[in-house]
């Protein structure tokens, strides 16, 4: 008999362990951290020196350790921030100053992501307009932005425009719109929102939920009788409805606003002022005012005297309310503004003015503040949930309204039309990547052409759209670090002065990249989480 | 209205038959839903105003291009009426005229694009001035109410915004190197494009030259020159060097084609590496570096430098990166991982923990100090993300890292850190530090493209190169890369576009490029605040630039025929 089973070739039985894979892999990552770990020892090595000589880790007991290197956080900043959501003055500390900063940001990336995904999608459509003038400007649009740097365009706006706009006085208003546009940057109308608001909020809410329920009810009446209606337009009047309605009760039963009058003046009410302006006037009716003023016989001096002198705090929204009122009724009026309450009640008290201004409650508390207190009587003003604020020229500034600062208007007219162009093309692609037999099939099922838009091609177009547009957002929230070269306060702005100034520069560092690794990955984390929502389940 | 349209096309038609429902007409281009009939009434009354407030502003050109418009909408409405369409009404049909809507919008656009058109040629070229002189530019411009243009500081700056303080004795080094890779593109246009240069010896040549490009280049527009006096000495000792290249290059092909072996091919490879040091060695001492390129370096010339080192010197990095983020090498094993981690614990535990855990007053000081435990759920963690694998762990870190955060924070990073992080005394000038930051960022990015590619390759090639016997190295270099790299090329062309336009942010950092010269244009004193007429003419070169990238890239993809196997 033959040998069954031959012997295996030596050598064979088993891998030497220097070619094991499991054993290599292990030993090269080993040698991997070991390089890793000696590097860093390195770098951390010659950063305690340079460091240690700086003294930025010192600790109040003269001791190096790297928990003392934050301390300086709560040090006086002692540098101005031109603006800021949240109050801020210079003896606020450097943590308060980068946290302005970093609002700021959040502020540019917020309005930036939203006005720019605007701007892209409707380029992003125009780029597919039959119109062969529309989708070319489109396509220049694109190319130009996309194919020049950012820093350049933003250098070009703020340089080059919006510097170069006239003086305050020469404002130019595009299309006699209520918009100036000056060296002040850029000042539009805006709304200001009043106590009630909240109240009107409320019905708002209301009115979506009445909306959605109408939706649904007719939905399911629809299928069952088998005859189309307009939901859309019912469910939009339903909405329409309540939150009209919430706008006169939010208005009817607030009762926050007030003005504050000596009893001399006989003003009990509103509708007194008028009877108290006229009386200082030569004419009868308060609509007669710009003829005599045009006639001669009123001189502006003497208007300007017999107008309502009102006091009130800068930028308050009592304000707004009461002279939105007076302006309706024709009532001339001047306002002092101050910056606190108890200025404007000096100047009131002095007698700069005939009129208070402010919310009810802080006028009753300012009255029990004065002497002869009685002599002084609070009177309720009507109000409604939001007023609009238009700004106008008064002096050598602009009052009410929103005001945009150049830099602020640069950076934000930058990051936008500049995201706009990359996020046109991923727009366009979107679309475009939706199969044409989709649409036919669409056609073919006798879908309208918005619910081919809203039911067929969207979702999917959607699919291909959000994570480029994810990588887009993040772009722009980078990006907007580039607000140092226009001067707008945002926080790598705010970082670099707090650097310059205490000379914490590893610190600084890190704390600003965990700041920017935040925002990036908070922005990612809410568009991937959004993105399984919509992607397509597979089995 | 249906009457009176059907009696025209019959008597403009000579008896054909026409199929005009002005019915369906309407209510395809008006009534079709109350938005649309808005959006209709919004475009008329805004064509309507737009043409009113242009009439008064450009008259003349506003009636012709209206009148011009009104006659070719009634040709075409009459074309369309008679179907007798020639090509010129059948595209305004098509493309302009489609819909009353985009009729109304083509009017619209038309006015505003020749009113900005007309805006910028008068800008930029009628009332312009061109002259070099500034006193003259200041008369010529003071014509007019609002002055156009003053292209002189462009052209005055024209050699500042090319090489700005780049010595005028050392502008032979950039002719040379224009006219060099001049030649050394057209050369080898000529030769790659050919088949019958396939396997030539002529193009392994031109790879040989291109590999060493780089270095060359640098060192020419680095200045590098012999140290005065030893110039003979160094000729003899570069010839010496090139002589022993030479012979290393025949030595090692006749051992490696005699014994083809794994670890001849090794010796090799250590036979170059100390080559390479013997000639470094040999040449050190006779070669100076005569300009200093944080002074002499400036304007387009370190834009390009810094561009094209950045690509360059991303590349390899970008695809180390992506390999190692992918790596599928065993990583540590979980006993060892854990076992490290607990003795870490245990060692911060005993000498940290317990006596803050003791001196602590309130819980949240309490929790605090036992931080150490935070050494266990770390090594959970590298457990369940990374499979113990360290290499994937770093790459991973450093690339999202980089990629989470803004190009200027880590130009100003290494500007201001990098001399932190070096022992006291060495310095770095800060072209170099720039250079390194741009490389190390455009890195990150890169292997995340070049990652994409990597996942495109089917599991079948990875197999396939293991069962032929290649090694690793082979496999990567042979079967993967070309294939996931050619797929990428695109987003990889894409992204040093992105690059060539990063360059800007050095301006911000203090070095001179391209846009730092344009900046320091308006602070000159004979042309003081021009600042619009250097911009727009680096919006020029950055578009070209960009344009002249995105055109041949799409030209290489089609060569390489990416998206089509």
């Amino acid at each position: 008999m033959a040998e069954l089973s031959p012997t295996p070739p030596k050598g064979q039985e088993s891998i030497p362990f220097w070619r094991d894979g499991r054993v290599i892999g292990v030993l090269a990552q080993i040698a991997f951290v070991v390089m890793v770990v000696l590097g860093t020892a390195w770098l951390l090595n010659n950063v305690n020196d340079n460091i240690g000589a700086l003294g930025s880790f010192r600790c109040a007991d003269g001791t190096e350790s790297f928990r003392c290197g934050f301390n300086f956080l709560s040090i006086d900043a002692q540098f101005d921030i031109s603006e800021s959501i949240i109050r801020y003055e210079p003896s606020d500390s450097y943590a308060r100053a980068l946290l302005v900063g970093a609002l700021n940001t959040l502020k540019v990336t917020v309005l930036g992501v939203i006005l720019a995904t605007i701007l892209g999608t409707l380029a992003g459509i125009a780029r597919l307009s039959t119109n062969w003038l529309v989708s070319n400007m489109a396509k220049w649009y694109v190319d130009f932005f996309r194919n020049t740097p950012l820093l350049l365009q933003l250098f070009f706006i703020y340089f080059g425009v919006i510097l170069l706009f006239p003086a305050i006085k020469d404002a130019i208003q595009p299309f006699g719109l209520p918009i100036f546009l000056s060296q002040r940057g850029i000042n539009m109308p805006g709304p200001v929102f009043m106590p009630s608001f909240s109240i009107w909020m409320a019905f708002l809410v209301l009115g979506i939920i009445q909306a959605q329920v109408t939706w649904l009810f007719l939905g399911r009446r629809e299928e069952q009788t088998g005859k189309s209606s307009n939901r859309g337009l019912w469910a939009f009047l339903s909405f329409v409805l309540v939150a009209v309605l919430g706008w006169y009760v939010a208005g009817g039963t607030a009762n926050s606003q007030g003005i504050m009058v000596t009893n001399a003046t006989r003003v009990r009410e509103f509708g007194d002022i008028e009877t108290l302006v006229l009386s200082r006037l030569p004419v009868s009716d308060l609509g007669d005012i710009d003829t005599a003023v045009a006639d001669g016989s009123l001189s502006t001096e003497a208007l300007t005297t017999a107008s309502l002198q009102i006091c009130a705090v800068k930028d308050a929204p009592s304000e707004v309310n009461f002279t939105s009122q007076l302006r309706r009724a024709g009532i001339p009026f001047v306002v002092n503004r101050t910056d606190r309450l108890n200025q404007a009640t000096e100047a009131y008290v002095a007698g700069d003015c005939e009129v208070l201004v402010a919310p009810q409650a802080a006028l009753a508390s300012e009255r029990s503040t004065l002497e002869n207190g009685a002599n002084h009587s609070v009177i309720a003003i009507a109000e409604t949930p939001v007023r609009i604020s238009v700004p106008r020229i008064e002096g050598l500034n602009f009052i009410g309204g929103i005001k945009l600062t150049p830099s602020f208007a640069a950076i934000l007219i930058g990051l936008v039309l500049y995201t706009g162009a990359f996020i046109a093309e991923i727009v366009r692609a979107g679309i475009q990547s939706v199969a044409k037999g989709q649409t036919e099939a669409a056609r073919a099922l006798g879908l309208s052409e918005s619910q081919r838009l809203r039911l067929v091609v969207l979702p999917q177009a959607m699919r291909v759209i959000i994570p480029p547009l994810t990588s887009q957002y993040l772009n722009l929230a980078k990006n907007s670090s580039l607000a140092i070269a226009v001067g707008f306060a945002d926080l790598w702005a705010i970082a670099y002065t707090t650097l310059n100034q205490s000379g914490r520069s590893v610190q600084v560092f890190m704390i600003v990249m965990a700041a920017y690794l935040t925002l990036s990955l908070s922005i990612s984390f809410m568009l991937n989480w959004y993105n399984r929502r919509i992607a397509l389940v597979e089995r | 209205m249906t009457t009176w349209i059907q009696s025209l096309q019959e008597r403009v038609g000579n008896g054909r038959e026409f199929h005009f429902d002005s019915g369906r007409f309407i209510r395809e281009n008006i009534t079709k839903s109350w938005l649309f009939t808005l959006w209709l009434i919004i475009l008329t009354y805004l064509t309507l105003a737009y043409t009113i407030s242009q009439f008064r502003s450009l008259p003349f050109t506003t009636g012709v291009l209206v009148l011009a418009w009104l006659l070719t909408v009634s040709l075409t409405v009459y074309n369309e009426i008679t179907r007798s369409h020639n090509t010129l009404t059948l595209w305004l049909r098509n493309n302009l005229y489609s819909s009353i809507t985009n009729t109304l919008l083509s009017l619209l656009l038309v006015l505003a694009i020749v009113a900005a058109v007309w805006g910028f040629i008068d800008y930029a070229f009628l009332r312009a001035s061109f002259t070099r002189v500034p006193e003259e530019a200041q008369a010529i411009l003071a014509q007019f109410d609002s002055p156009g243009a003053n292209w002189g500081a462009v052209l005055d700056n024209m050699r500042n915004l090319m090489v700005f303080r780049y010595p005028k004795e050392d502008s032979w080094r950039l002719w040379f190197v224009i006219l060099y890779m001049g030649a050394l593109l057209a050369a080898s246009t000529f030769v790659f494009s050919q088949e019958r240069f396939r396997r030539h010896r002529i193009r392994q040549a031109l790879t040989g030259i291109w590999l060493a490009t780089p270095v060359l280049t640098f060192m020419l527009l680095l200045g590098v020159k012999p140290v005065p006096g030893r110039t003979v000495d160094f000729l003899i000792r570069l010839l010496a060097v090139l002589a022993g290249l030479v012979a290393l290059f025949f030595l090692s092909r006749g051992l490696l084609k005699r014994f083809p072996s794994l670890i001849v091919s090794f010796l090799v490879t250590v036979l170059w590496a100390a080559a390479a040091v013997t000639a470094v060695y040999l040449l050190r001492g006779t070669l100076v570096a005569g300009l200093n390129p944080d002074i002499a370096w400036g304007g387009l010339l370190l834009t390009l430098i810094i561009a094209v080192f950045a690509i360059v010197a991303s590349f390899p990095l970008g695809v180390l990166l992506a390999l190692g983020r992918r790596s599928q090498i065993r990583g540590i094993p979980p006993w060892l991982t854990y076992s490290t981690a607990a003795v870490f614990t245990a060692y911060y535990l005993y000498t940290n923990t317990l006596p803050a855990f003791a001196a602590a007053t309130t819980i949240v000081q309490q929790l605090f100090s036992l931080w150490p435990l935070l050494f266990l759920v770390i090594a959970y963690l590298f457990q369940k993300y990374f499979k113990g694998n360290v290499v994937a762990l770093f790459c991973t870190f450093y690339i999202e890292g980089i990629r989470g955060v803004p190009l200027i924070t880590v130009l100003f990073m290494s500007i201001i850190l990098f001399p932190i992080l070096l022992p006291k005394g060495m310095e770095i000038l800060s072209t170099w530090r720039v250079m390194a930051a741009a490389a190390l960022f455009a890195a990150a990015y890169l292997a995340e493209n070049v990652r994409g590619g990597l996942q495109s390759i089917p599991k079948g090639q990875y197999e396939a190169a293991d069962a032929i016997g290649l090694n690793t190295f082979q496999k990567y270099r042979l079967i993967i890369l070309p294939q996931a790299i050619r797929t990428v090329i695109p987003a990889i062309v894409g992204q040093f576009i992105g690059l060539f336009k990063d360059t800007t942010l050095i301006a911000i950092v203090g070095l001179v490029e391209l846009l730092g010269v344009a900046n320091l244009i308006s602070a000159q004193t004979d042309w003081l605040g021009v600042r619009r007429e250097p911009y727009i003419f680096l919006m020029l070169i950055y578009f070209t630039g960009s344009w002249v990238m995105a055109t041949s890239s799409r030209r290489l993809e089609k060569r390489m025929g990416v998206g089509e196997r």
